[in-house]
């Protein structure tokens, strides 16, 4: 009975236990602390690095599967060729035709970048986990700086592409760098400006503190942010609304195209990656990461709940992958700069007036929830006042258009 | 298009005799319409268009007479086939010299002529005096010869008709194939070889590019690029190029660079005999391979005089009005995959698509080349079960379809803001480039064969003719939805109003007699209008076999169509255009 | 704090190995049959025709000079959001002054067309 609640007890915050138990392992075995230490960060920075491989393993699968089912096929599975029940070996049996596939080097490339870019396209990638919050105790490294880092590293993506379509010297390859150059730095701005109210309701930089801070989660008190970093998370990670980087039916492949083999991969990963990274931050910073019941009693369940937020997250990126379509290059700039960016600086403005409001007028303090309450009115105000205003410009161009119309429709008449 | 009252032919030709005195004459049997002096073609051609309402050029084609046929003298034979908003063809026929064939090119007054003088030039040598870029168009610059004329000889050449004498040595067929070996099959002019040659900016078609890439823009110094969209790319709807100068990613100049899928279908059509070509013709158009059947049929039917069945005839709008559809559907399927929802929409479509081809199968035998129809009928009368199969799609499964797509794509804010205002082709232009089907009627012009010049039994049932105005991709868009609902409704009429009785007028034949003469048939295909040109010496074969195919007359108006917009704008263009490449190369 | 580096230094490691393993592990299995048909840059099956190399076009170049105003300013403004809660009230509205003046440069921007595409 005994052994049984210790294993619970081992159970309930299996990943810490786990490592303590190594630890305990390497400190019996006669070695000094820094080396300790420093042995067991590489085998967090190990667990760190393939948790992402690992579902973007999964990821892949689950893409296709959704894919499938969407569109009224099957998808994967294992007739025919065996590959596993319901297909989920299909992954593995593409990365191995990868890693057979002929390397393919093109005429008169730039080598340097060109062979740079798949290995920095996967490193920047995993490099955002290393201060992602997976549990209560479980995080790499709980940096005073975290979603700062985030952000830097996930705009280094920017210049791997640039990387990529430039060197290949192939105009389909060129026309898609260029356009990673407007839309990936355009995007940074809204996404930039939606985590700086996040930064400024939850006082800190620190990843763990900013899931500390969401007793209600930030979606259900600031969704206008929310919207915002979502949206311009999608373009930054060139999902289907904005994904003109690739913009397979235009550019057939965009800035990879001139990839063969394992280097090609790289970059599929990469994307699968960035996405995944992503969703946890969205998870992160507006739906509480690891927060939920009984995280108290079993810290385990946090990485259940964080891993669940995630899923959601990248479910909601599927659906919307299938079913919409692209935009063009004129209507995805406007969109940013002429509808994103300005809400964006509003909402920041808005939020951090009426925030500091409250303090002032509440001197004694006030409880979370009717801080989050006012909160979520004002970016009810912020939305309707948005929606007004977008509506009485489609007024305008209405009436344009049929002023312009019945002109048009007067002229044929004169003619005939 | 102007509406003016359609004159008689005979008033016709006495307004043309007074105006041009000793530039038109009746053309003698068996041939139709008039023949026209060649140095008073534009003339003729301007006047008919400005005051007599034939606003429409449909078919341009070229037929080369080296021998005395049909009682008239050796030439170089070019028809024009104009129409009304209302009313049946005029055809004008120009002689031309048989040693040295020049006639005036009539772009300046019909723009819906320049492809088809194009191809005329390509594949009978006929030089188009005036022509603003006469070069190949069908087959690559370099090119030993015209393929169509009477006396050029493919390699594998045995007789001039089918069925050779040679694939039946001893009663049972040999392919000719399997006697030359592969790899030796093709025929290079003397003194080349395709080893030492080295293309030309030229022979890519480059040149005009290079001229256009050369002039920049003063207020924004860019260097223009010369891209090729095509032949292999994922969205040019098969084996077409695109060659596009770019600014930055708008487009300056596009052409349409054809003949990646040539097989000079009209030479294999000519050797072939009547009734060996239908099976051709499936694979034309391989998305609608029932409406590709119909217009020959109907051609050789108005030569020989044939009455069809009542039964056959409704069989045949029943298969004509499900192949709209289904051409319809994976149109609008294909134009969301260019729009970037790769395969949602395609697939839906494909799936109403599979259930239109098993009642083909059910019919005709096979899915998508059917083979179907025959002079004086069809080759198989519809089933009970297919009938059964069919009142299903047309009144249950189908139009739960059309409203699906309706819902989910109509208002769609996505959607609309990629094909609202783009690719916009004003009415006159589309007319004035013979465009057809709903590229024509996207642009608001009410012109459908069906109800402007009714074959078949077409008078006979109430439907709309669809328009919209603006002319963009959105509009040809609303428009094949609506015809999707209106093949639906004559559908729901064809099949409750089928008649019983034969399929076939007289015995099933072999070979049959076509009186000599010359023919136009053509129908409201899926794509636009499809017509076929033949011509009968008398004998078991077309003397000539001509295919007016709606895409590759609808590709015309692609660079006009495409100039200042951007890259991402072409292909949905080119999807809202709906071409299939084995009509537009043949 | 300098721990907290140095997992992050030990991550890039590990995540810079990563590609580079995959990529060598590529490199041993595949075939290496390289020919110069093969090795034609890609442009719909036909040889490129004209530099590729070019200037191309000089808005992205706007853009990403409007892109360069906004990202410096939000690096100052990153310590102002984190020291928010004991911010005065009246330093909050200093906070909002800076960015209706960033506003001023976008409405500077939009009125000069340079958020147009041409």
């Amino acid at each position: 009975m005994e052994s049984l609640s210790r294993f619970l007890a081992f159970l309930a915050d299996a990943i810490v236990n786990i490592g303590d138990w190594i630890r305990g392992l390497l400190l019996g075995a006669g070695l000094v602390d820094p080396w300790v230490s420093l042995i067991m960060k590489a085998i967090g920075a190990l667990v760190v690095a393939f948790f992402p491989l690992m579902v973007v393993v999964f990821l892949i699968w689950a893409y296709r599967k959704v894919a499938a089912r969407m569109q009224g096929r099957l998808g994967p599975n294992s007739s025919g060729t065996w590959a596993g029940p319901y297909g989920i070996l299909q992954t593995f049996a593409d990365a191995i035709k990868m890693l057979t596939k002929e390397d393919i080097r093109p005429q008169g490339i730039d080598l340097i970048p060109y062979n740079l870019a798949p290995i920095l396209v996967v490193f920047a990638s995993i490099a955002t986990w290393a201060v992602m919050p997976f549990g209560p105790r479980l995080i790499g490294s709980d940096l005073n700086i975290g979603i700062f880092y985030i952000l830097a590293f996930s705009s280094a993506a920017l210049v791997v592409f640039l990387m990529a379509g430039w060197s290949s010297n192939n105009k389909y390859a060129t026309v898609g760098a260029f356009r990673s150059v407007a839309q990936l730095i355009g995007y940074e701005i809204p996404q930039l400006l939606a985590v700086l109210t996040v930064v400024m309701v939850t006082g800190s930089l620190r990843m763990q503190e900013i899931v500390g801070q969401q007793e209600i989660p930030l979606l259900f008190q600031l969704p206008v942010t929310a919207f915002i970093f979502f949206l311009a998370s999608m373009a930054e990670v060139n999902a289907r609304p904005f994904e003109l980087l690739e913009a397979e039916s235009e550019l057939v492949c965009g800035y990879f195209i001139e990839y063969s083999g394992m280097k090609f991969g790289m970059f599929y990963l990469g994307e699968f990656m960035n996405s995944t990274a992503v969703a946890a931050l969205f998870a992160t910073l507006f739906l509480g990461g690891w927060r939920g019941p009984w995280v108290e009693q079993a810290p385990i369940l946090g990485t259940v709940w964080f891993l669940l937020k995630m899923g959601l997250m990248l479910l909601l990126w599927m659906f919307i992958q299938i079913t919409f379509p692209r935009l063009r290059i004129d209507q995805m700039l406007a969109f940013n700069w002429k509808f994103l960016v300005p809400l964006a600086l509003a909402n920041l403005c808005v939020i951090g007036l009426v925030n500091k409001g409250i303090t002032e007028w509440f001197p004694g303090g006030v409880s979370t929830w009717t801080r989050a309450g006012i909160l979520l009115m004002t970016n009810v105000g912020i939305f309707l006042a948005t929606w007004g205003i977008l509506a009485a410009l489609e007024r305008r161009e209405q009436r344009r258009r049929e002023t312009w119309r019945a002109a048009q429709v007067g002229e044929v008449e004169v003619s005939a | 298009m102007t509406t003016e009252v359609a004159p008689e032919p005979a008033d016709l030709l006495t307004r043309l005799q007074e105006r041009f005195p000793g530039a038109v004459e009746p053309a003698p049997e068996p041939y139709e319409g008039l023949i026209v002096a060649r140095d008073r073609l534009v003339e003729v051609a301007t006047f008919l268009r400005d005051e007599m309402g034939y606003g429409y050029l449909s078919n341009v084609v070229g037929v080369d007479y080296p021998e005395e046929v049909n009682g008239l003298p050796p030439r170089f034979e070019v028809v024009y086939h104009l129409f009304q908003p209302t009313g049946g063809p005029l055809t004008l026929h120009v002689h031309a010299d048989r040693e040295n064939p020049v006639v005036p090119s009539l772009v300046s007054v019909f723009p819906a002529a320049e492809f088809q003088e194009r191809e005329a030039w390509d594949l009978l040598g006929i030089r188009f005096e005036g022509h603003p870029d006469l070069r190949r168009i069908l087959l690559w610059e370099g090119f030993d010869g015209h393929p169509l004329r009477k006396d050029w000889h493919e390699v594998y050449y045995e007789e001039e008709k089918k069925p050779f004498s040679s694939r039946w040595p001893e009663g049972h067929p040999v392919m000719a194939e399997s006697r030359a070996p592969l790899g030796r099959n093709l025929r290079y002019p003397p003194g080349w070889s395709p080893e030492d040659w080295r293309p030309t900016a030229d022979a890519w078609g480059y040149r005009p590019h290079d001229e256009v890439a050369e002039q920049r823009n003063p207020a924004m110094p860019v260097d223009r690029v010369v891209l090729n969209m095509g032949p292999h790319h994922p969205s040019t709807h098969g084996v077409l190029r695109l060659l596009a100068t770019l600014e930055g990613e708008r487009i300056q100049k596009l052409e349409p660079i054809l003949g990646f899928l040539h097989r000079c279908h009209e030479k294999i059509g000519e050797r072939n005999t009547w009734l060996g070509n239908i099976p051709y013709t499936d694979r034309l158009d391989y998305v609608c391979s029932m409406t590709n059947n119909w217009p020959y049929v109907l051609a050789v039917e108005k030569l020989m005089g044939v009455e069809v069945p009542e039964r056959a005839e409704y069989i045949r709008v029943i298969m004509g009005e499900f192949t709209r559809f289904l051409n319809h559907a994976v149109s609008v399927g294909f134009m969301c995959n260019d729009l970037g929802i790769y395969f949602t929409v395609m697939l839906y479509a494909l799936e109403e698509r599979e259930f239109i081809l098993d009642l083909f199968e059910m019919t005709a035998g096979s899915r998508m080349m059917c083979n179907y129809m025959r002079f004086g009928g069809v080759a198989h009368d519809m089933t009970d079960e297919a009938v059964g199969l069919a009142r299903e799609l047309a009144f249950e499964r189908l139009p739960r379809f059309v409203d699906k797509v309706d819902a989910y794509l109509t208002e769609n804010e996505l959607f609309r803001a990629r094909t609202v205002g783009v690719g916009v082709l004003p009415p006159d232009q589309a007319v004035a480039y013979g465009c057809s089907g709903p590229l024509l009627r996207g642009s608001g012009v009410p012109y459908d064969i069906r109800r402007a010049d009714p074959y078949s039994i077409y008078d006979e049932f109430d439907f709309d003719v669809i328009t919209a105005p603006d002319g963009d991709a959105y509009s040809r868009y609303l428009v094949r939805l609506g015809e999707m609902r209106e093949s639906l409704r004559i559908l729901q009429q064809a099949l409750n109003r089928l008649p019983d009785g034969p399929v076939m007028a007289g015995k099933k034949k072999a070979t049959l007699k076509v009186p000599a003469g010359e023919s136009y048939g053509r129908i409201e295909a899926p794509k636009g209008e499809l017509g076929f040109y033949v011509v009968s010496d008398g004998g078991p074969n077309p003397y000539r076999y001509h295919i007016r195919a709606p895409s590759f007359i609808n590709l015309g108006v692609m660079g006009e169509l495409c100039r200042g917009h951007l890259i991402a704008d072409v292909v949905i263009i080119l999807a809202s255009v709906d071409i299939t490449l084995g009509e537009v190369d043949r | 704090m300098l721990e907290q580096f140095i997992f992050v230094g030990v991550l890039l490691v590990v995540a810079l190995f990563l590609p580079v393993v995959l990529i060598g592990l590529a490199w041993l299995l595949r075939p290496k049959r390289p020919n110069p048909r093969k090795s034609e840059i890609y442009e719909c099956g036909l040889q490129p025709h004209g530099e590729n190399w070019v200037q191309f076009k000089a808005q992205y170049y706007i853009f990403a000079l409007v892109f360069l105003i906004f990202d410096v300013e939000a690096v100052f403004l990153f310590p102002w959001a984190l020291v928010y809660n004991w911010l005065p009230l009246y330093a909050v509205l200093e906070g909002v002054l800076f960015i209706a003046l960033l506003a001023a440069a976008l409405v500077y921007a939009w009125q000069k067309g340079a958020l147009e595409w041409m």
